[in-house]
Parts: structure tokens; sequence; C-alpha cells
């Protein structure tokens, strides 16, 4: 009886079909990740005789050398600054854009709104020539602003129809509330609004630094100079002219890869419903 | 504290008038109510005077100054909304210190003022919860801990007690009161329950579609309501209307009722024989014996409430409701006679509803 008032009491066959699917869904998932975390262990014959299984003999010197090295920690900083600038711009602008749609009634915010989305339909490597151009023509061809703001402004859509369904679902009378007390908009936005929106600001922020950290395509093309690389054109550098050094790519990654694992963790916690339990009358 | 004017308030949705020139004036220090049925703009005027909602024509005028394009901060009013409306982030405390806070007000002021207002909602042990650790009551309470902190000039009330329970709400109620006894600031209320607007306010507003239909203390309203709408309005069970014909009855003033039943009815009442009117007989008005008019007919719902039992009648092809003591005899189906006393009879015109 106990279970049923948590959960719908489950049948064996059931329990044991959702852990084979599951379990097959997480392999999905882990083999590829464990295999590249092991895959760096070896050496590049190994790993081509015994992609997937453990290394015969550990070479921890791929993950030392690379650790030791500075290009590592160099294109690990480049690109942890242009995620970061990028979730911040990207929180920034698009949680006052949306507060403006869902709060503030004007003439053509619908079309706005609409001009925004239709931002959501382009990937950034369809606009790759004209965005070249662009950037070239403001001068900011291999500066990290080359990369980010082009990252901030593909970003904008999805993040702006998040916020913005965040924010019209606050409650009317809270916004009226604050009003006599004697705040306009902008005192809402900063002592209500964002207080109440963690948890959208979360799910935004992992989002763009997610997206940021894994961008490939904008800054091999806006960036020339190998100092301001970001990690995932540096695992070029293992590629030579005649054979890729595959372990050490494999190691790169794993190594590279480890921050974002981390970051979505300790976001993921801030991810909590019914922070507005409480304002009104449920 | 301040006195609150208006001045032929009118307000349009494009070209939908909703509320149509009312025209109002509040003593300070003065409770106010403003009822009616859904829909009667008593809210829609509520938030014209706090500034929430744009006026489109007329003037609001609070302390004899007027306040049209002012925001509800400059006005200085303060307003506990029906859902309470209390940010849910900040503690109670933080709740009713927020507009000090914006308006840079010293810490220790604040506090202090803050400490004054849970003394007298007795939230002082609440100071450091938030908002969902409270239960409905005491959320209220910090709502109007809210509203009390500032000082405000005028209180606007908009439904607070409309989610509270029932027995809640009479406790409310009295705290209403009582706080308004202790604090005098002038106060308007806006309510769809009449019980709720009879027992708080020393004035009653009452709006049908945006007109006011009367304005009075509780007992103006009840003893001579205005017209039908207000008749019917005020008092629980509500009034009883019958149609019938002004008539003699052995010489003394009557109305002719549809199965030919005479009313007596007052003899200053404004009538002439053959007009055709309405008559309001009060449920609690009827008499189990005395002068007047005998009402009777088959008894077809009998509702005890303890110390009064309400029965429902048929006569004259209606059906009256009566308000008798609940050791009555009523029975369902059982012939059931009472008086009406011909002084208690409420007259209206038949086609303008205006009390005769």
């Amino acid at each position: 009886m106990t279970d049923t008032s948590t959960s719908i009491r489950m049948s064996a066959g059931t329990r044991i079909y959702l852990y084979v699917s599951l379990s097959l869904v997480a392999a999905l998932v882990l083999v590829p990740l464990v295999a590249t975390a092991l895959g760096g262990f070896k050496s590049l014959g190994e790993l081509r005789v015994n992609p997937f299984g453990l290394p015969r003999e550990w070479h921890w010197s791929n993950y030392l050398d690379i650790l030791f090295g500075d290009r590592y920690w160099r294109q690990m900083v480049n690109s942890l600054f242009i995620a970061v600038m990028t979730v911040f711009l990207t929180v920034v602008a698009s949680a006052m854009a949306a507060f403006t749609l869902a709060h503030v009634k004007f003439f053509g915010a619908n079309q706005l709104l609409n001009y925004f989305l239709i931002g959501l339909m382009f990937p950034a490597a369809t606009a790759i020539l004209p965005l070249f151009i662009r950037i070239r023509d403001l001068g900011l061809l291999d500066t990290y602003w080359g990369v980010i703001l082009p990252q901030v402004a593909f970003g904008l859509g999805m993040s702006i129809l998040l916020f913005r369904n965040y924010f019209r679902n606050l409650p009317e009378e809270l916004f009226q509330a604050a009003f006599v007390d004697g705040c306009g908009y902008i005192r809402f936005f900063w002592h209500i609004s964002l207080p109440l929106s963690r948890p959208i600001i979360a799910t935004v922020s992992i989002i763009s630094f997610v997206n940021s950290w894994n961008s490939y395509i904008v800054p091999l093309i806006m960036l020339n100079s190998e100092t301001k690389y970001p990690w995932p054109l540096g695992i070029m550098v293992y590629r030579g002219e005649f054979g890729t050094q595959w372990q050490l790519v494999l190691a790169f990654i794993t190594l590279t890869i480890l921050p974002t694992i981390i970051v979505f963790f300790l976001a993921q916690k801030h991810i909590i419903a019914g922070l507005t339990a409480g304002a009104v009358k449920g | 504290m301040a006195s609150v004017e208006l001045n032929d308030i009118r307000k349009n949705y494009g070209t939908l008038e909703v509320i149509h020139g009312v025209s109002l004036t509040i003593e300070d220090g003065e409770f106010i109510a403003l009822v009616g049925p859904s829909g009667c703009g008593k809210s829609t005027l509520l938030r014209m005077i706090a500034g929430l909602e744009e006026i489109t024509d007329g003037e609001v005028m609070i302390a004899g100054k007027v306040v049209n394009p002012l925001t509800p901060r400059e006005r200085n009013i303060a307003m506990v909304f029906q859902s309470y409306a209390l940010y849910p982030h900040m503690t109670v405390a933080e709740n009713m210190g927020f507009n000090l806070k914006l308006s840079g007000i010293a810490k220790p002021e604040i506090e202090r003022r803050v400490s004054e207002a849970a003394r007298m909602l007795a939230l002082t042990d609440l100071l450091d919860r938030k908002p969902s650790q409270l239960s409905g009551g005491q959320r209220q309470r910090v709502a109007m801990g809210r509203a009390i902190v500032r000082d405000p000039a005028v209180f606007l009330f908009d439904e607070p007690l409309s989610n509270l329970d029932a027995k809640l709400r009479v406790q409310m109620r009295t705290e209403i009161k009582s706080l308004h006894q202790k604090v005098g600031t002038t106060s308007i209320y806006v309510t769809h329950d009449q019980i709720e607007a009879m027992t708080l306010a020393d004035r009653i507003v009452v709006l049908n579609q945006g007109n006011i239909e009367q304005v009075g203390t509780p007992l103006e309203l009840y003893r001579q309501p205005a017209n039908l709408f207000v008749a019917g309005f005020i008092g629980s069970p509500a009034m009883n209307i019958l149609d019938g014909i002004v008539d003699a009855d052995n010489g003394q003033p009557a109305v002719r009722l549809g199965d030919g039943s005479a009313i007596r009815i007052a003899p200053q009442r404004k009538v002439r024989p053959g007009q055709p009117v309405k008559i309001g007989l009060r449920p609690e008005h009827f008499a189990p014996t005395g002068a007047g008019s005998i009402v009777s007919g088959r008894t077809l719902l009998v509702e005890p409430t303890g110390a009064q039992t309400h029965v429902l009648f048929e006569f004259a092809g209606s059906h009256v409701t009566a308000v008798v003591d609940g050791d009555h005899p009523a029975r369902h189906g059982a012939h059931f006679e009472a008086v009406a006393d011909g002084e208690k009879v409420y007259v209206f015109d038949g086609s303008t509803g205006v009390a005769l």
C-alpha cells in the first residue's frame, strides 16, 4: 500500500523491461564516453586493434603530457572565456528583451518577437559567409568578440522564447503589488522577476554554455591565431600531415568535456520547480 | 490620511464604456465599501483610484489634489490584493519593508516600522518565514502589514477575503475592522459579499453596470433602498419581489397581486390607483401574528439554520421566502401563514424600479 502513494505499482515484467531499456539508452551515451576515456590511455597501435577494451598497457603519459603542456590550459581558458561571456550576454540580453516582450504592450511587439523567433530556424553554418564578411567589416576577425557576438545572436531566439514564457506566467498581481510599492519596470525586473527566475536562468545558461563550449564552425572561421583557439580547434593540432595521433585526440577530448559535465551537474541543482509557491493561492 | 473625491469618472475599453460617470466623495478616515455583482465595475473603479488603470475621463482627487497622472506610489496609496501578491522570494519582514527600502529609508527605521506593524498584526514570530510557509490567513495579514508600514493616505482592498474559508473570513473581517479603528486611515474596500460590506463599512456604494445605484450607511441601504436593484442586493436572504397594481383594500391603500390577494402598504407611499408596481417583502419582516395582510401558501422548502428557519412557500404565483423562528413547526407540503406589516412593505415603480 505504501508504494501506491508515491508511484503506480509495477509488475516484475514491467520492471525488467524498464531496466533493460533504460540500460540500453544509458549504454548508448556511456559507451562512447568510456571508450574515449580509455582510448586516451592506449598507444596508437593498440587503438587500431582494440578500440573498446581495457588498455593492455596504461599510457599515463598521453594525459600527463596534455595536462602539463600549456596548450591545453590556454585553450581551456579561451573556451571558458568565450563560453562565460556568451552565457552572460545571452542571459542579460534575452532576459531583458523577453521581459519587455512579456510585460510591455507596444506597437509591433509581436512582429519583433516573430523576428527573433525566425532566428531559431537558421543554424550558424548557413549564415557563415555573410557573418564572416560582417565580422571582418567590424574589424573583429581573430578576436574573442568575433566568436562571442555571433554565438549570442544565434542563441537569442531560443533564450527569449524560454524567458518570455516564464515571465508571462508570473502572476499579474505580483507586478501590480510591486507597482503600488513603488517599482517601475526596471526595479520590478531586478527585484522581483530575476530572483524568481533562477530555474529559467539556469536552463538558458546550460544551453548556451554547452553550445558555446562545443562550438566548432564559428571559431574555425573567425579565429586565425592558435593562441586564441578554443579546444575544438585545438584537436586539429594532433592531425599531422601523414597521420592523426588518435590516442592524444581522445585524451584531449576526455579532458575537455569534463568541465561541461561538472558545470551541468552544478547548475542542475538550481533547476528547482515551485519557486513561486506561496505568491498566490494555488 | 486623506479624503478621496471622484468627479465624473469614466472608463472606456475601446468603444465600450464600462464606468459611466461616477462621482463620489469619501471623507477623511471613512471606511467605504464598493459592492455590486460581478462585472459591475467595482474592481475597475478601485484600480483607477489606485493608479493601476488609466482613467478615460474625469478626475480622481486625493487630499484635494488631482492625482490622475501620478503613479500609485506618488498617490501614496496601499493596496491589498485578493491573491495577496506577496513576493515569494522575500521573507515576511522583507515583504513588509520592501516599499520602504525602495524609498531609501534607513534600515533601523524600516525595522522599527516593520516590527511595529508586525506587533499590531501578531506577525512578530513569523517575520523570518517565507510566504510559502504561511497559512492563508497569515499571508493575508502580511499583505495588510505591507500596506500599513508605509502609512499611506488611503488603503485599497480588492476582495481581500475571497480566497479564505468561511470561518477565517469572519475572523479576518473583525481584524480589518479593528485595524481600521486603530489606524483610522481612509479605506476603500471592494467586495461582492454584502455581509462583508454591511459589517465593515461606514458607508456602502452599490454599483451596477458602471453606475452608482445608491450610497448610504448600511442601515440606510437596508431600510430605504433607492430602487429595486439595491433592495434585491442588500439583505440576506434576498427580498421577495412581487408584481401588482395599486388598489384600495377596505379604504386602505393596498397592492392587488396577480391572484387577486391584496397586500396593504403604508399610506405615505406616493402611489396612484391603477399604477403598476412591484412590492418588496423582506423575508425577516414576516410576523407570525399581528396587524397587516395575511400571506399564506403551501410550503415548498424548509431550511433550518439553527436560531432561525427559512421557509420557501408558494404565494400569488411566486416563490416567497420567509425567515421564522427556529421553533416554528414548518413542514414540507404543509400550509404556511404569516403577516406582512404594511409599514414594512416596500413599493417600487413597475417600470423604472425606483422606490416610491
